[in-house]
């Protein structure tokens, strides 16, 4: 109950602030669909749609209130809009129509919210908000977690992270791709925050939670989250200014880690070598075949939850009794509705190659347009100390890290990937805009001096 | 106890960043040609919005 106090307090607080400035609205947004207080809470805070009312304010405030002075629409909001209107048609031909409609529930928002996010995000100081709240959201169940961690509260689907559920971004390898990715978006928010003091007190934040972010894929024991570590890891090495000396303050850190890591996580661990043994990760591999084979027959998709058609019939052994009476069966088993455990095939399967091929498309142009970003500013100022630069290369780390994460985990709609994708249409139009203005008044002097107004 | 430290210290973060942003007017408006590097800023007088944050 008090829990619930605190936590409506503090969106009444934010709602209160956005009178003010309304933009404040759209982090207010950010951080339930991230957070999701409503699950945190036991009774009160349920009975409140704060998801839409959020959503509602922040886009009334945007579109009443607010001015819209460089708000651009990019090219690849467009195709934020052209996938959304192809999930809504896949969705009314699906296969299985209520969880099809379930899942539409959550997908537009995260969708429309992706494509209208750049709209707000007009000034530098905008852009630097909403990845301080991203940072802080996703820091909140981090934190937790690496806490929880530490006193050895871990184990596969055993962490018990701020809800009782295990779903959203509160599921195990969810959860771990998704506070992975954000370690770089916190570096960047320590180096560059213009809201918090540049103090060692914010460093001192910044290494905490990312050590807890490290720790999340221990505290679930997710494969995906070692792997998305190891990205990360290799990632960084184009991008930090002292190469030699991170690789080995990196590797010392590893070596140092490893007597500390939890028996359970090591065994876990060790199966990504073995898979093939592995039950979990070999019916993958028929789960993915299947989704091929079923997007020859529907070309444009069976809609979302479309792997609900599948069936997989297979012996498993088993073994009873001991010593001379020790029996080695072979039982049939046939399993049904096996989740795609990959973001490709879940697109591929329920949205069909269009679907898939637009996906890939807007994740694609994200990275390349990063990437030039880099290049530019890396160009423009010989270094890379750059705002732009720095927040160019973050987002496109951990985008990177959560597409790696995605070929294992369900994760292709998380409002957190498409967050990260609202991000950098806003970084890429801001730097558009503004940099093509200051490079035009560059130009401008040499054609038609300006009289000096000094 | 865990929950209610994490809740309390990242909210109160995120309360704090909050209140700082709704006193800058860089926020909302962003100032034709203001010097960019740092350097130039220290030297070049400062601005209303500035002064108020």
């Amino acid at each position: 109950m008090l829990k619930d106090l605190f936590l409506l307090g503090f969106i009444g607080l934010l709602l209160l602030l956005g009178l003010k400035r309304p933009f404040i609205w759209v982090l207010a947004y950010i951080y339930i669909d991230i957070v999701a207080p409503q699950k945190i809470g036991w009774g009160l805070i349920q009975s409140f749609q704060l998801s839409l009312i959020t959503f509602v304010a922040a886009f009334a405030g945007w579109l009443l209130l607010d001015s819209k002075y460089g708000s651009r629409f990019t090219f690849r909001q467009g195709l934020i809009l052209v996938l959304l209107a192809w999930c809504g048609m896949t969705t009314l031909g699906a296969e299985f129509q209520d969880s099809a409609w379930a899942k539409w529930d959550w997908v537009w928002k995260a969708l429309i919210f992706a494509a209208f996010l750049p709209l707000t995000l007009r000034t530098k100081l905008r852009i630097e908000a909403a990845v301080t709240f991203v940072v802080l959201a996703v820091g909140t169940i981090a934190i937790n977690g690496g806490i929880k961690t530490v006193f050895g509260g871990g184990g596969y689907g055993e962490l018990r992270l701020l809800v009782d559920e295990n779903s959203g971004m509160y599921e195990g390898s969810i959860i771990s791709t998704v506070a992975i990715a954000t370690i770089p978006l916190a570096l960047w928010v320590a180096r560059h925050t213009s809201i918090f003091p540049r103090h060692w007190t914010t460093w001192a934040f910044t290494a905490g939670l990312v050590f807890a972010c490290l720790l999340i894929p221990v505290g679930t024991s997710a494969r995906t989250g070692l792997i998305c570590i190891l990205v990360l890891g290799v990632l960084l090495l184009r991008s930090v200014r002292y190469r030699f000396l991170y690789a080995g303050a990196a590797s010392l850190a590893m070596m140092a880690a490893v007597p500390f890591l939890p028996q359970s996580y090591v065994e876990r661990m060790e199966t990504i070598v073995g898979f093939r043994g592995d039950q979990s990760a070999s019916t993958r591999l028929v789960v993915w075949q299947w989704t091929i084979d079923y997007a020859k027959e529907h070309p444009l998709g069976g809609g979302f939850d479309a792997y609900r058609a599948n069936s997989f019939t297979y012996n498993t052994v088993v073994t009873s009794g001991e010593g001379p009476m020790r029996r080695v069966e072979y039982r049939e088993v046939t399993e049904t509705a096996r989740a795609y455990h990959s973001s490709y095939f879940e697109l591929l399967g329920e949205q069909g190659y269009f679907g898939l091929a637009i996906w890939l498309l807007l994740q694609g142009l994200g990275v390349w347009h990063m990437e030039s970003l880099r290049r530019r500013f890396r160009r423009r100022d010989g270094d890379n100390r750059s705002w732009q630069w720095g927040l160019a290369t973050a987002l496109q780390q951990a985008h990177l890290v959560y597409l790696v994460g995605a070929v294992f985990v369900g994760i292709a709609y998380q409002p957190f990937l498409f967050m990260l994708v609202g991000l950098q249409c806003a970084l890429w139009s801001y730097v558009q805009r503004v940099e093509g203005r200051e490079w035009r008044a560059k130009l401008a002097p040499r054609s038609r001096p300006v009289p000096s107004t000094a | 106890m865990v929950d209610i430290f994490t809740l309390a210290l990242t909210h109160g973060l995120m309360a704090f960043a909050a209140w700082r942003l709704i006193q800058r007017d860089e926020l909302d408006e962003e100032g034709e040609g203001q010097p960019r590097s740092r350097w130039l800023k220290k030297r070049a007088p400062t601005s209303p919005a500035e002064r108020d944050g």
